[in-house]
């Protein structure tokens, strides 16, 4: 019992960790770029692509390293399905209407959907190789560049004469950097064993303990971001930065490890989890179609129903 | 002595064409000062990551000043009056800025509307709730649900 209380201690520290380092580290990093001369748009974009989901890739970097790569691929798909149904579900039940752009709901949903179905063909290969890793992180290098352009075209429609302002590269921000990343890693160390050990003296697969704890726990950021902007009105961010999220965490959290080691496909993966997070997709797009292009508060309880019926029959029934 | 000379009008973006009807109602045929508040909320989240709580506020801030000239232009195109207009932005917790603005810049009336239905007051909070329990003065709202 004081074992089970001890390990949950250490994964509720551990999270806390691995959020902080990564926002530390995201938010001198990119100080450090625009030291450099990186442009504010290619530093924005990167920064709001990635800095929510960091701890995904850190602790499916860390479990496939460790040879749990269970955890590993159950986090990011667990938390691509808990970003669409549970959280999209979650702040469109609470702020009423999440708002879209039609322009970025097609190009964002089409390659999160796209991205999923990458994913699941690499899964029929039996193994995520080093070739699909390449094709995997090239493709979300093209989606970045996409993204990059579209903000630039935004920008330059809003305010063309926007320079950058540029600041010298302090000791203090390379600290950070590195301290921020060096949290990351020992947050994620910490998180992934706290997550295998709960897994073994519970009884658990080590496939349910990445599906839903650690999957729901690394998007947390998501969480507050998506709500907070969702509530505050700020549609474009709310909705974009859950499928932002989806994208990152399946073509870097799966693929960066794969340029490694090949990841092996747990066959309920295939068969279950990687289907249900193509339908939560479809069913949202489906949902903002049918609301005049925003998700209102019926679609948001339909996406937490749906959550609630995957976890109960994942963790119930097939498990 | 007329009761509505400085009115305080606060807007989120919505029902800015019901709430104009109103304010401009209310000194019909005078001349008036109006300040229009935008708060923009900077309360964010506990973990919620400095570069996107940097990023909201820029995007609340820009869409502040539009809905600021917005109104400006709103108003002064429903009355013949001589409007003396000023947009405020302010950062913070919108109820305590609506209230701290009405009593600095000791104003008649705060217009603002009552803005959400039951539900959305029960899931998100309601500003004009706040203010009518500690505004200096009156308070006009206008039905917008």
């Amino acid at each position: 019992m004081l074992e089970i209380a001890g390990l949950l201690l250490a994964l509720i520290l551990s999270l806390i960790i691995v959020i902080k380092s990564s926002d530390l580290f995201v938010d001198n990093i990119v100080e450090i770029g625009a030291a450099l001369g990186i442009s504010q748009i290619i530093l924005g974009v990167t920064a709001s692509a990635i800095g929510t989901s960091l701890p995904e890739f850190g602790s499916a970097m860390i479990a496939s390293l460790s040879g749990s790569t269970e955890i590993g691929v159950g986090t990011v798909i667990g938390s691509n399905i808990w970003n669409i149904a549970g959280i999209l579900g979650i702040s469109a039940t609470v702020a009423g209407v999440i708002g879209t752009n039609p322009k970025g709901i097609t190009r964002d949903g089409m390659v999160t959907l796209g991205t999923g179905l990458i994913l699941i063909f690499f899964m029929l290969w039996g193994e995520i190789t080093r070739i699909a890793s390449i094709v995997m992180i090239l493709f979300y290098l093209f989606y970045l560049w996409l993204l990059i352009k579209a903000q630039k075209e935004y920008q330059d429609s809003k305010s063309p004469d926007k320079g950058f302002k540029k600041k010298p590269i302090t000791k203090k921000r390379i600290g950070f950097s590195i301290l921020g990343i060096a949290g990351l890693i020992v947050g994620c160390r910490i998180l992934v064993f706290a997550g295998v050990e709960l897994a073994r003296i519970a009884g658990i697969p080590e496939m349910i303990m990445g599906l839903f704890t650690l999957a729901i726990g690394t998007s947390i950021p998501e969480l507050v971001v998506t709500l907070s902007s969702a509530m505050k009105g700020l549609h474009e961010l709310s909705i974009g930065t859950v499928l932002g999220s989806n994208t990152f965490n399946i073509l870097i959290g799966i693929g960066v490890p794969a340029l490694f080691m090949n990841i092996p496909v747990d066959p309920l993966s295939l068969s279950f989890d990687a289907p249900v997070m193509i339908l939560v997709i479809v069913l949202v797009l489906l949902l903002i179609k049918k609301g005049g292009m925003k998700l209102n508060r019926v679609g948001g309880i339909i996406l937490i129903s749906t959550y609630v019926v995957y976890a109960v029959s994942r963790i119930y029934l097939l498990a | 002595m007329e009761m509505y000379e400085k009115i305080l009008v606060t807007t989120m973006g919505e029902y800015m064409d019901e709430i104009i009807e109103h304010t401009v109602d209310l000194f019909r045929g005078r001349d008036a000062e109006i300040l229009c508040v935008y708060v923009v909320e900077t309360s964010v989240p506990f973990l919620t990551p400095k570069k996107v709580k940097e990023m909201m506020i820029e995007e609340l801030t820009s869409r502040g000043k539009e809905i600021l000239t917005d109104m400006e232009k709103g108003i002064k195109k429903s009355t013949d009056s001589n409007v003396n207009f000023r947009g405020i932005m302010v950062e913070g917790n919108p109820a305590d800025e609506i209230v701290k603005i009405a009593e600095d810049e000791d104003v008649d009336v705060i217009v603002m509307g009552t803005g959400k239905g039951i539900v959305d007051k029960h899931l998100l909070g309601s500003v004009s709730e706040k203010v009518i329990h500690s505004a200096p003065c009156t308070v006009l709202l206008v039905r917008t649900v």
